[in-house]
């Protein structure tokens, strides 16, 4: 089974719920972590790890690259590209390598064969066993390289190599192309909110893209008491669908200075277990 | 007029309260300021400054759709299309998954019966409010289910460009997505500054590198905002700024009250940097 934890807004607490949940659901049953969060995978952290066993480079995309020598300077390629990647410097066609997707349509349309695609290495998918005994893989995209949602998928593939009951997969804040591949095919959402105004909104969007892919979810209202005005708002919008509120700690902050996780905090343990059993009542 | 952008890697660290802070702070010293909601996918600045959005123009992209009369069902869609979004077996006419379809346009311009038209679809929108005389804000929204937001965020940044430039406004403040990919590279591109928002967190610190590459890859002038100073550990931040010869511009210590003030949309009030 596949639990993603997402939210819309970043900064929420995803990685933090992720973490927790990994380690207490490793106590009865096998877990696999995974942080899908490819542009800045912070999982691995709240988990303690900073090194990692094994490192694969991958490559999810190609790029365009114009032969200058053949170029005729017809203007073709930068017309027909949709992703403005092709830009006329002194009178040569040059493509901009960190807006160029690798859709082929310039070498496509360019009449004298002047453009070839080549594989670029794009980032890499790190795994590594978490002090808890359990694996953790991480996506991680290079800074400036496309295909987020790519490596998101081989992310996912890495899942099958090992035996699990439960895999904890942590989406990046947004709704575009990464998260839409980690909420695919999964079997249920928590998604992460907080009292804050703009949370909520996030929180409203993101369930659009969970209702589309017909999942089943729960919310969580983390730092619920900062504001406890939204949070009932919050609250009366998702009825039956909450999962559990996690009140703010700063004691959260300093567990993770020391790299340990969130559930050292005695308190928080404690709300994250009572969350997991109300998880468990509904999956 | 100077285009700066608030950008950050991870989420929450503050971009969006940084760029409306320092968009009030212009503002107040007399200078005419045009802000850009660049993350469309969650734009939350116009929640904060307290704005509804109406009467928004329309973003197109375009996208494929098949005429089944002219399809041989040859299949040389699916071939070209590189992210996978065209499903085909033999003798079957291709299926379009619209979700992964990045719109390059690879199909229909391969298609040797002419099968597959360009339809233009709404994607996005784009939506203008004036706060005061001097403080335009500009706000791109995509529409759910949209995979490839980075054209999008292109189209919103040239409009907001537009109406900086029709205004005769002093400065275009670009507030991005977290992350680093294509949605933050459209938004950062061409900027003449950047502000990386950051926390003292070691998850702080991990991805302030990883935008810090990127800023110095695109060749842009980065400078350090430290948020909640003082929440953890500001060394930290202070190694990488070292590190990377950047300098830290602003600090802004945690307070309790810069986050009240920022649910009850009361940014306006504060005055910190």
């Amino acid at each position: 089974m596949k639990i993603v934890i997402a939210s819309g807004k970043g900064g929420t607490g995803k990685s933090m719920i992720a973490s927790s949940l990994a380690i207490l659901i490793s106590k009865k049953r096998k877990v696999v972590a995974c942080d899908c969060d490819v542009d800045a995978p912070n999982l691995a952290l709240w988990l303690g790890i900073t090194k990692f066993d094994e490192i694969k480079k991958i490559s999810v995309s190609q790029k365009a690259f114009i032969n200058q020598e053949i170029c005729k300077r017809c203007g073709k390629c930068k017309e027909y590209c949709q992703f403005f990647a092709i830009e006329k410097v002194n009178e040569e066609f040059k493509v901009n390598q960190f807006l160029c997707e690798g859709c082929g349509v310039c070498k496509i349309v360019c009449p004298f064969n002047a453009i070839e695609l080549r594989e670029v290495e794009s980032g890499e998918i790190r795994i590594n066993y978490s002090a808890y005994d359990f694996p953790v893989i991480s996506g991680f995209l290079y800074p400036g390289q496309t295909g987020s949602g790519k490596i998101v998928e081989l992310v996912k593939k890495e899942i099958e190599r090992f035996e699990y009951e439960i895999a904890i997969l942590d989406a990046p804040a947004g709704l575009g192309c990464p998260v839409i591949a980690a909420l695919k095919d999964a079997d249920y959402a928590i998604l992460v909110t907080e009292p804050s105004p703009t949370a909520f909104l996030d929180l409203k969007r993101i369930l659009k893209l969970v209702n589309h892919f017909n999942l089943q979810y729960g919310v969580v209202i983390n730092k619920f008491d900062l504001n406890e005005k939204i949070s009932d708002e919050i609250e009366s919008f998702v009825s039956k669908n909450l999962l559990g509120k996690i009140p703010y700690d700063k004691r959260i902050v300093d567990c993770l200075i020391s790299l340990k996780p969130a559930i050292f905090v005695k308190e928080v343990e404690k709300k994250i277990k009572i969350m997991l059993s109300e998880l468990f009542s509904r999956i | 007029m100077q285009i700066i952008a608030s950008t950050g890697g991870k989420g929450g660290t503050g971009k969006t309260t940084f760029a409306i802070l320092l968009a009030f702070k212009l503002v107040k010293e007399g200078k005419k300021v045009v802000l850009c909601d660049c993350d469309i996918e969650c734009p939350n600045c116009y929640i904060i400054l307290n704005q509804e959005l109406k009467n928004g123009d329309s973003l197109f992209r375009f996208f494929p759709e098949l005429d089944r009369d002219k399809c041989k069902k040859c299949g040389l869609c699916s071939k070209v299309c590189k992210e996978n979004a065209i499903l085909w077996v033999r003798d079957k006419f291709p299926i379009f998954f619209k979700e992964i379809c990045s719109c390059c346009g690879a199909c229909w311009i391969v298609c040797p019966n002419n099968a597959i038209k360009k339809k233009a679809e709404e994607a996005g929108k784009v939506f203008y409010n004036k706060i005061n005389e001097n403080f335009w804000l500009v706000t791109g929204v995509s529409n759910e289910k949209i995979s490839e937001t980075g054209p999008l965020v292109r189209q919103v940044k040239e409009k907001a460009i537009n109406l900086a430039k029709r205004i005769d406004a002093d400065f275009l403040i670009i507030d991005t997505a977290p992350g680093t990919h294509c949605n933050v590279i459209q938004a950062l591109m061409n900027c003449d500054k950047v502000y990386a928002v950051t926390e003292p967190t070691p998850l702080g610190a991990h991805d302030l590198k990883l935008i810090l590459e990127l800023i110095q890859k695109l060749g842009l002038k980065a400078e350090i905002v430290l948020n909640k100073a003082g929440l953890g550990k500001d060394e930290l931040i202070e190694k990488i700024a070292k590190q990377f010869e950047t300098k830290i511009s602003f600090r802004i210590p945690y307070s309790e009250d810069l986050m009240k003030a920022y649910s009850r949309k009361e940014l306006h009030k504060v005055e910190i940097l």
